[in-house]
């Protein structure tokens, strides 16, 4: 049956990938939305939501509203709360109503910045696409206004770009990248967008190379790369084989891919399902490490300019059951075992699909052993 | 690149009144595009004198990932770019939406950026009944706004509430309110009337149609009017002086 989740569950939407991503830059973002289930994205998708503070806010749109396009209302509450709060800018996101109303968020971040002085961006997402989306929106509208000044390149600097609790979860991943950059040789300038703050987007234009993390990061490392020439990496160090791989590709301060496109498929041969970014990177770095070909299925989106010989788009649950019988195990969310009942099953969580309920069991893979004994 | 919304009352004249435009100004050597935003994708029928022409929203139906521009646009009288963005199936969907996705569809295609246009008209539905069909005047589609009216009531009373509309927008940074056309019906005190209402909203008249059975002629015969029409005629004159009113 065709865009039916029947068994599994759904990644989160674009509109989270915004929060997440601009969850720390002190911010005031407002989705702009019925209070309810919006509230997934706290009680679920944000790791950070008791720990840290952020300002992130649900309109509460009504039913009347709604239907009667009253955007005054909702401008006039951003501009009251901005005068109130001062937050450092104001990300306005869409969902699922405003798309179908088509409200205009531009020109309504146009109205409160000239309103409250505060730099206004309007977010055209609108739930129905998965978080990915969002956070590339994000990062490369937050880069494209902050970072605008060539500042004097910094060799062996790096910006590390995409990462978010979403695909990295909150158990010390991101700054185990971090420490394995500074331990070979590099200054890390910016993590976008996890301990990370405006005033270091504003200088990640020091950075010598970008290091992208996820899809997420690859519009913003697109436009550093057009904006200031400094060309990036995709890849993320797990593994200690494949984080050597994408230390020499760093070396090289070229644009490419962490890994080899040509796979070969071998006896044991397993299947990956998640991001692709994130996937790929794991399914080279147990490729490395062990005697199994590992392809990754992307439920996400079509990246066919980050897929190996092998890996695949699955965009529905019922393509994901077809890959899956051709392989002898598969690695992913524990969400996913429903559909894997006759197959090994590995279970690997991902925040962005299961929330926190497995977050407990995600191991730190950066750049540790992955043979597996 | 000017590009230019067309509203007014349904069943006023608007989209005969762009085709007639746009074949107009084709004639002369400059590069028109003619987007058709209602769900009905009749505003290009005569300019495309019967060449079929796939929908924007028909074909992201059932190939929106490999869809692209020559799926749907069609070259009509004078090389005029026709494209019709379609709607739902009737009595369903959201035909306002529609239009916003279609029109985001054929930039994010580069329609604007593949053919170097010199003037581009969206020819919008009726009224401005919901956000879908504000999306022609928004910040980066129409520079400006010309609304058709004739001196009936109704299309008095449906002309200014878009004006009112276009108005309402300001600071969001949308297209401004070009002027009125007088679509002329021959109603008692008709000039009269419209004038009142282009003073209501300190605006300009830029164009008066007058009444031309040879319009409905020219249509039956699935023609656009400045081509049937061989005779130099009062309504010819009027379209080729709103024509150069308009890219002034």
């Amino acid at each position: 049956m065709r865009q039916v989740v029947g068994l599994t569950s759904t990644y989160s939407s674009d509109e989270f990938g915004v929060c997440s991503a601009l969850y720390e830059l002190g911010g005031m973002v407002v989705m702009h939305d019925a209070s309810g289930c919006n509230s997934t994205y706290t009680t679920h998708d944000e790791p950070r939501w008791y720990d840290q503070d952020s300002m992130i806010f649900i309109s509460a749109i009504s039913e009347m509203e709604a239907i009667m396009g009253d955007d005054d209302k909702f401008i006039e509450d951003l501009v009251q709360t901005a005068n109130e709060l001062k937050p450092r800018f104001i990300a306005l996101v869409g969902a699922p109503i405003p798309y179908m109303m088509g409200t205009d968020f531009d020109a309504i971040a146009q109205i409160v910045e000239e309103r409250t002085g505060i730099p206004s961006f309007g977010f055209m997402t609108n739930g129905m696409q998965y978080y990915p989306n969002g956070i590339s929106m994000a990062m490369e509208r937050i880069v494209d206004f902050y970072c605008t000044e060539k500042k004097e390149t910094q060799q062996n600097t790096v910006n590390i770009l995409g990462a978010t609790p979403l695909d990295f979860s909150i158990n010390g991943s991101v700054e185990s990248i971090q420490e394995w950059l500074k331990s070979n040789g590099y200054t890390v300038n910016c993590t976008l967008a996890m301990n990370c703050s405006l005033e270091d987007i504003q200088n990640m234009s020091k950075a010598s190379i970008n290091l992208v993390v996820s899809t997420g990061g690859l519009k913003a490392a697109k436009l550093l790369e057009s904006r200031f020439g400094i060309p990036y990496v995709v890849g993320v160090p797990y593994g200690k084989k494949f984080a050597s791989k994408l230390l020499e590709k760093l070396k090289l301060k070229k644009t490419s891919l962490g890994w080899d496109r040509k796979q070969v498929k071998k006896e044991k041969h397993l299947a990956l399902i998640g991001e692709a970014v994130t996937s790929i990177s794991l399914a080279c770095a147990m490729e490395e490490e062990n005697d199994v070909s590992v392809i990754v299925l992307d439920p996400l989106n079509e990246n066919n300019e980050l897929y190996r010989t092998l890996d695949v788009y699955v965009p529905e649950e019922d393509d994901v059951m077809e890959q899956i019988k051709s392989v002898d195990g598969i690695i992913a969310d524990p969400l996913y075992k429903a559909l894997c009942s006759n197959k090994e099953f590995y279970p690997y969580a991902h925040v962005a699909f299961s929330g926190r309920i497995f977050e407990k069991d995600l191991p730190n893979l950066i750049n540790t052993e992955m043979k597996r004994k | 690149m000017k590009k230019i919304a067309i509203y007014g009352k349904g069943g006023i004249g608007k989209s005969t009144i762009v085709s007639n435009l746009s074949v107009t100004l084709a004639k002369k050597g400059y590069k028109v595009l003619q987007i058709g935003c209602d769900p009905k994708a009749d505003s290009t029928l005569y300019v495309r004198q019967g060449k079929p022409l796939n929908t924007v929203l028909a074909v992201m139906r059932t190939n929106n990932k490999d869809m692209k521009l020559e799926d749907v646009i069609c070259t009509g009288e004078a090389g005029v770019i026709c494209v019709e963005a379609g709607g739902p199936i009737p009595g369903m969907g959201c035909a306002g939406r529609g239009i916003i996705t279609a029109l985001e569809k054929l930039e994010t295609l580069g329609i604007y950026k593949q053919y170097d246009f010199d003037y581009v008209f969206y020819d919008v539905l009726g009224d401005v009944v919901c956000g879908g069909f504000s999306m022609p005047m928004r910040k980066g589609y129409a520079d400006e706004v010309y609304i058709v009216t004739s001196g009936e009531n109704m299309s008095i009373y449906a002309a200014a509430n878009i004006a009112s509309a276009v108005q309402g927008f300001k600071g969001r940074g949308y297209a401004t309110l070009g002027g009125f056309i007088l679509n002329e019906r021959n109603v008692k005190r008709e000039q009269e009337k419209v004038e009142e209402l282009v003073q209501d909203f300190e605006s300009k008249l830029v164009g008066i149609i007058p009444r031309c059975d040879i319009i409905q002629e020219a249509e039956e015969n699935k023609k656009v009017y400045v081509t049937y029409e061989q005779e130099e005629t009062p309504c010819k004159s009027s379209l080729e002086t709103l024509a150069e009113a308009l890219i002034c």
